[in-house]
């Protein structure tokens, strides 16, 4: 199965350099900001070191001298300092935070640019659930990692190595105790955050496991209910919520205890402050204020030490967001302009497949040896099975996928050596599952062309049959179609997009089951506007609709990627093979619909 | 399982419905109660050990330092580790209690939450949209949970610290004490303000991330339009736009925290400027001992500094009250009991049913059905025919008690039906519905799902059999073990039909109701549906939701419904005889038939004409 390739990789257990370094690069174009938050790190972390052994200037120079003259001085520069210090905590806030945005930013447009040049292929073989991830969380946890990560880290560095400047400066002796400590306690701390971020993992997972429980539960009430199951499946859940319970609760009792073991940890040099630095005190090697600033220093020595912990546990995580993230930024698309690719200005000529094969996937060929010529302005109507090839000739067309053999020729010249850009605009395509952009209706139906102006886009509903209802809409043409436009109905969605398709103008017209939702009264409203469109252009049209089936110039049915049978409507159904068993059906449903035979029944329309 | 343990994890919560918000939160704990308050004295036990390191400090400065008792040296030092410890061991019990208490309370309301949500009434399931009942059941019962493990809690610890660290300054001297609380009252209000902003901003900046995804999705959802139409640029502009949006909306945000923290530490750090210089002062006066002076710079800290958080705690409290009001929206509903009744049966039922002038409305404005009368013998096939809401599904709901009739009377073999239990009822009926749904476990267990017991894999294959689905199942690489639907192989309409069926054979009913509609398959599965369709039928009251003439033509009565009431009832050869809605259908599917040959004979002779 596909979606096993795409489940994500939670383990990185390499530590990969290379992918760190690229994402560090991320800040690159935005150097000066790094270089400023670095520097406002420095001079906060410094200061609060700083501020300690001021702290213990004041106790020694002023209250142990008795020198209120020291003290006025001493409390002068404090506050002084505190001002400085808001200011650089400021800078250190708004430019690491604008840096963060900056690369979600640009990291997001990336990809998103990139999104749009790659091939079709891609997108069939990629869940657009994973590339959503990677857009939006990958890239925030990349961000997170080079800015609030490197902030911290720098942070607490920094500030663990000015706070043992002014320890050994105090004492060095008492400082080497406490530094002595110190890499115990960051290992205990890294221990600590990595079984709590496995455990957290486990409850994030089984977390969605349970919503799906939900999910299924509700919405399959019915069959539950039906089946007499509401024990045995609250059993079943109690399962799932108890795994999730012995992972939540041993999450929490490990943090809870992580600061405990840290300071009980840190307590030990704090005693020992008390026991050697007494003695020393006693021989006038320490001041009151220097054990009072030793103190400070152990206690406040935590808070770096858990940034530090954290930053270095999450850190391989968001490598390996950063690698998912690279690999589809570095993904090639398949189908690209040639070298020396040309635009003709227009896709004028026969259509011609030469022997064709094409396949999405190595060893299961789609087309065999397909050939096909297409007189220019011809209409061609595609039926047969799903699966049979249908929609593969139409994607092969529009050039979203290349044949793996043989060669496609537009007016006698291989169509890979035209770009892109000139075949696909000017080739009208409208699916059977219309897409719709959240938006106006205007908006939606301007996709085709963006430069058309509100008389044309009306012009363009109007043929397809589309401008009636939208004018029955409370905002008429600015109505919004909601997200995906499902506040329309499928058929409304699919005259939508006819009309998009009317407006492009294009050369070349394909549609694929375009108007199968469409009533019967509005099928024969757009009939006319059909015609119009057909006329002259060369077309496609995949299609189960009678009307527009005999309309072609020649019918092809398509089944295991060859042509089974071709010739136009009569020629096909005297000849009863396949066409024949497929229209009298079709035709059976449609005079079913025609008489309104379903509506009586309560037949649900297809 | 041992009782006691059941009722723990599967409780009655229904108590915990309660106008006040807090007694309400205050019930949901019920039996955690204790735990919870445990964590709350281990918290102020552990500031406690706080605060007493810093007199222990004071101790040592003024004693040992200051009257040179080198000989207690030792203990002091102990003591500090002693205090650790102490501090230590009850913030990790603290922490411990809490969340013993919040995962307990919330895998509780979980559990509570899906049996009952299984257990509301369809009129209920039918008005409230799945996603809000999952968004109550997950994100809300999370937010209770952190109410519990860190809001609560949290705000509790601030107050404790601020509390006992205050009586300490108190202790040490009054005025000191006063002077050094000026700002937090200020701080505090700053924090809430702070906050409830930040609050908003925040979820602007998380609208405009759902719209973002938006955008984003349907870019990628509709890439061949995109393609089509070469919009590759236009798409660009269009994201970078929404994009640029986020940023700026993020910047807001930023600029906001930007300047609180920095304000928010001159103040507080003016505040201990302002309170050291006075201490000092003091100190230098001989007012206070320069032990009591480093004991009160200490404690300050503790006194100040985590006051910043107390708004961001108090500001999220108030989503966890939200929260609760929408669990308890959810709890307050009744169930449908499923074991209450006034009828203990033993065995099955025989299949005998009828109805007296029965009337159903969901509405009591909107009459659904009217003055509904039938009956029908044991094993005898009854066919509904009539158009989309005209009644046919909510008279065969009626059946297993999914809804109950307003009016009238219905008896199952000469008994009233509400007088069973549903259970039992549910038991002896069997539905195949249009659309059957299927769960996403294995072809195995969804054959199996209806049964309530283990059943042998040969059962499950004969039932499979008996559906004319084992072949296409034994065809899956993972035969009977294949996983259905998202995260499987997704199945057509007709399988997933003929997996109902082999479900419902294995059942076993006496009462069965299904829907004919075979549309949307083509025709040799068609027939083999039919066949499965009629082993199924076989020696069981049947009721069919028909389609067409040709799968009620052979039923032992026809009930021709039309905006809620029987229009006509009989066999086939009598309804034809009579004017009315059944024989318009028939004519209608007799008319099709003749104008499919002439539309094809007239082909050929179009044929003959060129």
């Amino acid at each position: 199965m596909a979606h096993v390739e795409f489940e994500e990789e939670e383990f990185q257990t390499q530590f990969n350099g290379q992918t760190l370094r690229r994402i560090l690069g991320q800040t690159r174009p935005h150097w000066k900001w790094v270089a400023g938050f670095l520097a406002a790190i420095a001079v906060v972390s410094f200061l609060d070191a700083y501020l300690t052994f001021l702290h213990k200037r004041l106790v020694d120079e002023g209250i142990m001298a008795h020198n209120p003259a020291a003290l006025q001085s001493i409390v002068t520069q404090y506050g002084l300092l505190i001002l400085v210090q808001a200011a650089a905590v400021f800078v250190m806030i708004y430019l690491t935070g604008i840096l963060g945005e900056r690369v979600r930013y640009d990291l997001r447009q990336k990809m998103f640019n990139h999104l749009q040049d790659l091939s079709l292929s891609y997108y069939s073989r990629t869940p657009v659930g994973w590339i959503m991830s990677r857009v939006t969380s990958d890239s925030d946890r990349v961000a997170e990692l080079v800015t609030w990560g490197l902030l911290d880290s720098t942070w607490a560095a920094l500030n663990i190595v000015s706070a043992a400047y002014f320890m050994l400066r105090i004492n060095w002796q008492l400082a080497l105790i406490v530094l002595a400590i110190l890499p115990v306690l960051i290992w205990v701390a890294i221990q600590f955050r990595k079984r709590i971020l496995a455990q957290f993992r486990n409850v994030r997972r089984l977390n969605s496991r349970v919503t799906g429980a939900y999910n299924e539960n509700i919405t399959g009430v019915r069959v539950v209910k039906a089946l007499g199951r509401e024990d045995a499946n609250a059993a079943e859940f109690g399962g799932l919520t108890s795994e999730m319970y012995r992972s939540a609760y041993r999450a929490a009792w490990l943090s809870a205890l992580f600061l405990p073991a840290v300071q009980i940890i840190s307590a030990f040099a704090l005693g020992g402050i008390a026991w050697y630095g007494g003695l020393q005190a006693d021989l006038g090697l320490i001041t009151v204020g220097g054990i009072q600033a030793f103190v400070s220093y152990v206690t406040f020595m935590l808070w770096p030490i858990q940034d530090m912990a954290r930053v270095f546990s999450e850190m391989q995580h968001a490598i390996a967001s950063g690698e998912r993230m690279f690999s589809l930024i570095d993904a090639v698309p398949e189908v690209v302009d040639r070298p020396g690719a040309a635009d003709p200005g227009t896709l004028a000529g026969d259509i011609e497949f030469e022997n064709v094969d094409f396949y999405y996937e190595a060893d299961k060929p789609v087309l065999r040896d397909f050939s096909l010529r297409v007189r220019a302005g011809e209409a061609i109507a595609l039926v047969g099975p799903t699966g049979g090839g249908k929609s593969t000739i139409a994607n092969l067309v529009c050039r979203f996928y290349e044949p793996s053999r043989g060669a496609i020729r537009i007016g006698g010249q291989d169509y890979t050596r035209l770009t892109l850009q000139a075949i696909q605009s000017r080739i009208g395509v409208v699916l059977q599952t219309p897409h719709l952009f959240s938006g106006a209706v205007r908006e939606n139906i301007r996709y085709g062309r963006l430069d058309a102006d509100d008389d044309e886009v009306e012009a363009a509903a109007r043929l397809a049959g589309a401008h009636d209802f939208i004018t029955t809409l409370p905002k008429g043409y600015d109505e919004n179609v909601g997200e995906g436009g499902n506040l329309l109905s499928t058929g409304q969605k699919q005259l939508i997009s006819l009309a998009r398709a009317v407006l492009a103008k294009p050369d070349i017209f394909i549609m694929d089951e375009a108007t199968s939702s469409v009533d019967t009264l509005t099928e024969a409203l757009i009939q006319k506007g059909m015609e119009q469109l057909l006329s002259g252009r060369t077309s496609f049209v995949i299609a189960h609709r009678l009307s527009t089936i005999r309309r072609a110039d020649r019918i092809l049915v398509i089944e295991g990627g060859r042509i089974a049978e071709a010739g136009t409507h009569t020629e096909l159904l005297r000849r009863r093979g396949h066409y024949y068993r497929l229209y009298t059906r079709q035709f059976r449903h449609q005079l079913e619909q025609a008489y309104d035979l379903n509506r009586m029944t309560g037949v649900a329309p297809a | 399982m041992s009782k006691s343990k059941t009722s723990q994890l599967n409780p009655d919560l229904s108590h915990a419905v309660s106008k006040n918000r807090l007694v309400g939160l205050w019930r949901l704990m019920g039996g955690y109660q204790f735990a919870y308050l445990g964590a709350t004295l281990s918290l102020a036990l552990a500031a406690g050990a706080k605060t007493a390191t810093y007199l222990l400090l004071r101790h040592f400065v003024d004693r040992i330092l200051g009257q040179g008792q080198t000989g207690l040296l030792p203990w002091v030092a102990a003591g500090f580790v002693g205090f650790a410890a102490l501090e230590g061991a009850f913030t990790f019990l603290s922490g411990r209690q809490a969340a013993f208490t919040a995962e307990g309370v919330a895998r509780r309301l979980r559990n509570y939450l899906f049996d009952h949500m299984q257990r509301l009434s369809f009129a209920y399931h039918a008005k409230t949209p799945t996603g809000d009942l999952i968004q109550r059941a997950t994100s809300d019962v999370d937010a209770l949970r952190r109410f519990f493990s860190e809001q609560a809690i949290g705000v509790g610890r601030i107050i404790l610290l601020f509390l006992i660290n205050f009586a300490a300054l108190l202790s040490l001297h009054p005025i000191l004490a006063l002077i050094s609380v000026i700002v937090v009252p200020f701080v505090i209000l700053l924090s809430i303000l702070f906050f409830r902003q930040v609050n908003k901003a925040y979820e602007a900046y998380q609208e405009q991330e759902a719209v973002l995804s938006t955008t984003l999705q349907e870019n990628l959802s509709g890439v061949r339009v995109v393609k089509a139409f070469a919009r590759q640029g236009y798409e660009r502009a269009k994201f970078e736009d929404v994009n640029r949006e986020k940023y700026s909306r993020g910047r807001r945000l930023l600029v906001m925290h930007a300047l609180f923290w920095p304000i928010s530490d001159l103040l507080c750090g003016a505040q201990m400027l302002g309170g050291f210089a006075f201490a000092a002062s003091m100190a230098l006066t001989g007012a206070i001992s320069v032990g009591t002076y480093l004991a009160y710079a200490g404690l300050v800290v503790w006194l100040i500094w985590p006051m910043r958080m107390l708004g961001r705690l108090i500001v999220q409290t108030s989503t966890g009250l939200v929260s609760y009001e929408r669990v308890r929206e959810i709890i307050r509903q009744e169930r449908e009991p499923l074991d209450e009744a006034g009828h203990t049966p033993t065995g099955d039922v025989r299949g005998a049913i009828q109805f007296e002038r029965v009337c159903f409305e969901y509405d009591p404005k909107v009459p659904v059905l009217k003055d509904i009368s039938f009956r029908c013998e044991p094993g005898q096939v009854v066919a509904l025919l009539g158009a989309t809401g005209s009644g046919k599904t909510s008279l065969v709901n009626l059946l297993p008690r999914f809804y109950e009739y307003t009016r009238g009377r219905v008896s199952l073999d000469g008994i009233e039906l509400s007088h069973y239990p549903r259970r039992y009822l549910r038991r002896q009926i069997g539905i195949v519905e249009q659309e059957p749904f299927l769960f996403s476990r294995s072809i195995a267990e969804n054959i199996a799902y209806g049964v309530g017991r283990e059943v042998p894999q040969g059962e499950i294959e004969a039932a499979a059999r008996a559906a004319a689905i084992h072949d296409a199942i034994a065809a899956f690489p993972e035969g009977y073990q294949t996983i259905v639907g998202e995260k499987g192989v997704t199945l057509s309409g007709g399988q997933k039909q003929r997996v109902a069926i082999a479900r419902t054979l294995l059942k076993n009913p006496r009462i069965l109701i299904m829907d004919d509609s075979t549309s949307a398959v083509d025709t040799e599965t068609e027939a083999e549906i039919r066949a499965a369709l009629e082993a199924l039928m076989h020696n069981r009251t049947t009721f069919i939701i028909a389609h067409r003439i040709h799968s009620v033509m052979n039923a032992d009565l026809i009930l021709v419904l039309d905006k809620g009431q029987v229009v006509q009832q009989g066999r086939h050869a009598r309804l034809l005889e009579q004017p009315g809605i059944y024989r318009q259908i028939f004519d209608i599917q007799t008319r099709i038939e003749v104008e499919l040959e002439r539309e094809i004979a007239g082909a050929a002779v179009e044929l003959v004409e060129d």
